[in-house]
């Protein structure tokens, strides 16, 4: 089990000798800084707002505040599809299931709202058809983001960060996502239509298929934790 | 006498600190101490939970911003 509890910082429970221990130059305080950027997010904000549309400001708050926030959890996709096989840890993969049960119910929520207003439900575009062409695409993307170090989001984050080689990740991933949008039209006529898309209310009824969801998420956390316990009790790999 | 061993991850995206680390300590007999400097925030998160889970003494060090030591004692 994790005895996370015991995150050791600076209580000096391993002696190390002197000659190693990396002399530490004293830190910047950080903290204006951050409330200088705090500022200046909220001033962009508002002339966004004010010059362009608030559609475009809501963007620029909603992806900041995701971005922040992704840096601080050090949330990484790709950790919690590459963990429990790389180490055995689930941690990071039952947060991602979290938050997937979250959504779920969050957008259910929404949905459902304009649905009984009988207004047209937001983001029926997403619903796309389903097929072979998203196991072979889930899997080319699996292997690229493990070796770039991070999926979209977190590439995005770290080069934030100011991590010099996720810079090269980056930009290759700009490339990627262009000569994918410029030939996505003959994928989608040659192999996207043909495949059913899948509404799971249309299937299973509103109630349903929130059931049904949560459900294979619950089930693939309790695999989740059952496969972390595994790897940990024999005794790595 | 026990050993300290520092292995140089700077610049390392996230899983190599890992794979790094662990085939290095691998190559440690009990009582000695490995140290992982890395700059890469993922690896800082699961260099540390994986050697807790492997049962190892395990500490986090902030050296300079954006910049960690994880100090390593094999235990088993």
């Amino acid at each position: 089990m994790g005895d996370q509890a015991q995150a050791g910082t600076g209580e000096g429970g391993i002696r190390r000798s002197a000659r190693t221990r990396t002399s530490r130059k004293k830190k910047k305080n950080q903290i204006p800084l951050g409330i200088l950027a705090f500022l200046v997010i909220i001033v962009i904000g508002i002339l966004l707002n004010r010059f362009t549309n608030p559609r475009v400001a809501l963007f620029w708050i909603t992806g900041s505040t995701f971005g922040f926030i992704l840096q601080r959890s050090r949330f990484c996709f790709t950790a919690s599809m590459r963990d429990p096989y790389l180490t055995g840890s689930t941690s990071l993969t039952k947060s991602v299931l979290a938050a997937f049960a979250i959504t779920t119910i969050g957008f259910t929520a929404i949905k459902y709202g304009a649905h009984i207003q009988g207004l047209p439900i937001p983001g029926q575009g997403y619903v796309v058809p389903f097929g072979l062409h998203t196991i072979v695409g889930g899997f080319l993307f699996g292997i690229g983001m493990v070796i770039a170090g991070g999926c979209a989001s977190g590439t995005l984050m770290r080069v934030g960060e100011g991590f010099g080689m996720q810079f090269l990740s980056l930009f290759f991933f700009i490339v990627g996502s262009f000569l994918g949008a410029i030939h996505f039209g003959w994928w989608k006529l040659n192999f996207i239509v043909r495949s059913p898309s899948v509404f799971l209310p249309d299937v299973f009824g509103w109630i349903g298929a929130v059931i049904v969801q949560l459900l294979i998420i619950a089930l693939l956390w309790i695999a989740a934790d059952k496969w972390s316990k595994h790897k940990n009790a024999g005794g790595g790999h | 006498m026990s050993k300290e061993v520092e292995l140089d991850c700077m610049g390392e995206a996230c899983p190599v600190p890992l794979i790094k680390a662990e085939k290095a300590l691998e190559k440690l007999d009990v009582g000695d101490i490995l140290i992982v400097q890395i700059d890469h925030s993922c690896a800082m998160k699961n260099v540390p939970e994986w050697a807790r889970e492997q049962g190892h003494n395990v500490e986090l060090e902030e050296v300079d911003d954006g910049e960690w030591e994880v100090v390593i004692e094999k235990v088993k």
